[in-house]
């Protein structure tokens, strides 16, 4: 049975394999391609390897996304198979009466909710959580990397450049307000 | 044939209802979209990139001449403070004779991904409080700070005490560390730095995760049962809407503030250790001096009180008083608990050390 570093040996082997021929290819065809390629798509040609790395390396955190996405659906449905476990423990039969129906209600929320505010408290729980949040932002990291590389052979701002604006932008606004309460504070002692 | 299944006529009828008042519910609530939060009328007195500052109408004249600011916090939107005339935070505050100020954060979009606690306290908090003290001619205020907002305002205390007449933290989110919440687990695991660098400003929609496994039972289960149980109670269905629409509306939360929320207040708890820095300068809380009244609620499963109480002994001053409700993080400032217990023991702390 193909364990888990078995199939981590192979996605290397078949990264390594991609890498290589995308490189060789590249290092083959750069100079013909540079001679027919002009303006962005020229840039296009030169980033075009970038994108088939970011794509298997997105492969790779997919596995990685998938580990933990497994992981966080089997810890609910283990709560969720123990809590109501304990819930037909209490209530052994269908109750038949409105009273007894809205105790039933009671007992089957409580239990769950119990259990499920144990499972989110417990650092199991959390390190799973994490390390999922973390894989999908690898995933999304990879997205806009391909995503960069598309509009800039558009000459269209990425999200870098945007940051960058907005970083100038945050520092400007600081420093108009400084102005401004140096001024105000001036005009108050005249 | 003997029929087996005795079945009490009342659970069949209760089915028959319950179906009926799902098919009839629309024709009797508005839509959650139909609702107007806004319930006291104001002025938007100052303004400031997205920040607004609320200068509330008293229904009553002004007793007190120290203001209150309230800094509300940064998760939803500051109308739970005034959310029900008959249990508005805002209101009974002003028929108790106080004016009331709130700032109310706006809704930062990506532009906005590098403001940081700095900007929050030492820009948007500060400015406010310097209007108020000009447009009220006097030397301090009075500040209050909910949830995410009594962290703020706690910083503000201690790196502006010279300012603040009076502190009052009502839930505060302090030493992040002790915090025994689900939020507290899920702020601890999460790489900050990595969300924020890929996503840039914390999105409404992780919140909204981090809400639905609170309570996921109660809150995602038979809350929405005892509504379509209670579609004909009109006052019920006014308060179920109300909160309903308050919590569906959570704005985004700056990235460089976020980041430094998680790390310093929940990761490191650098705040309470009296080491975390805020533009550059060192907070310690031993320089809160001014009378502090802090709130916490036993029930809060958002903020526990461990999370909040350490404030009480880590500040510096010597008039300090420290409640603890039998109630949850929202009972404490909206509920017909907080205008019967909380608010009156609160506005009588404050007209004590405000002065006439």
């Amino acid at each position: 049975m193909a364990t888990d570093t078995d199939y981590k040996k192979s996605l290397e082997y078949y990264k390594h394999l991609s890498l290589f021929w995308t490189d060789m290819v590249y290092l083959m065809a750069s100079k013909p391609a540079a001679l027919t390629s002009a303006g962005p798509m020229r840039k296009f040609a030169i980033q075009a390897k970038k994108l088939t790395t970011e794509m298997i390396e997105a492969n790779e955190d997919l596995t990685e996304f998938n580990t933990r996405l497994a992981e966080y659906y089997k810890q609910l449905s283990d709560t969720w198979i123990e809590a109501q476990e304990k819930v037909n423990k209490k209530i052994p039969e269908i109750p038949q009466d409105m009273e007894n129906l809205e105790a039933s209600k009671r007992v089957w929320i409580d239990m769950f909710e119990n259990d499920f505010t144990q499972l989110f408290d417990s650092q199991k729980f959390g390190e799973n959580f994490g390390k999922l949040i973390s894989s999908e932002l690898e995933l999304s990291k990879h997205w806009n990397s391909m995503l960069s590389t598309l509009l800039e052979t558009a000459n269209v701002p990425t999200k870098n450049d945007l940051d960058d604006v907005y970083k100038e932008l945050h520092s400007l606004r600081k420093r108009v307000s400084k102005l401004e309460k140096n001024e105000g504070s001036d005009n108050d002692g005249k | 044939m003997e029929n087996e299944l005795k079945i009490d006529p009342k659970i069949v009828s209760e089915f028959f209802k319950f179906n009926k008042n799902i098919i009839e519910a629309p024709k009797m609530v508005p839509a959650p979209g139909e609702i107007n939060l806004e319930m006291t009328p104001y002025d938007v007195a100052y303004t400031e990139d997205k920040v607004r500052l609320l200068h509330f109408t008293s229904p009553t004249q002004k007793q007190h001449k120290v203001p209150i600011v309230i800094a509300y916090a940064l998760i939803n939107r500051y109308h739970i403070l005034d959310i029900h005339p008959q249990k508005s935070w805002v209101r009974n505050i002003l028929t108790q004779g106080f004016d009331v100020y709130m700032i109310d954060w706006g809704t930062p979009t990506k532009i906005d991904k590098y403001l940081s606690f700095d900007d929050y306290v030492n820009g948007y908090i500060d400015n406010c409080v310097d209007f108020v003290r000009n447009e009220a001619s006097v030397e301090k205020v009075s500040l209050q700070g909910y949830c995410t907002g009594g962290t703020l305002a706690t910083v503000y205390a201690a790196l502006h005490p010279n300012k603040i007449k009076n502190l009052i933290a009502t839930a505060p989110v302090i030493d992040g560390k002790r915090d025994t919440t689900v939020v507290g687990n899920l702020a601890k695991h999460v790489d900050v730095d990595n969300m924020v660098e890929t996503i840039g400003n914390m999105p409404p929609e992780f919140m909204y995760y981090v809400f639905s496994v609170l309570k996921p039972f109660e809150q995602g289960i038979e809350k929405y049962i005892n509504f379509f149980r209670n579609v004909e109670d009109k006052n019920y269905v006014d308060n179920f809407l109300r909160i309903e629409k308050w919590l569906s509306e959570t704005p985004p939360i700056p990235g460089e503030l976020f980041k430094q929320w998680i790390r310093d207040i929940y990761q490191d708890s650098v705040l309470i250790q009296n080491n975390m820095y805020v533009g550059g300068k060192l907070v310690s809380l031993k320089n809160i001096t001014m009378p502090i009244f802090t709130q916490v609620a036993v029930g809060d499963h958002l903020v526990s009180p461990e999370c909040s109480m350490p404030l009480h002994y880590a500040v510096g001053s010597e008039d300090k008083t420290l409640r603890i409700y039998p109630t949850g993080h929202v009972g404490m400032i909206a509920s017909s608990f907080s205008q019967k217990v909380v608010l009156p023991e609160l506005g009588q702390w404050l007209k004590e050390r405000s002065e006439k």
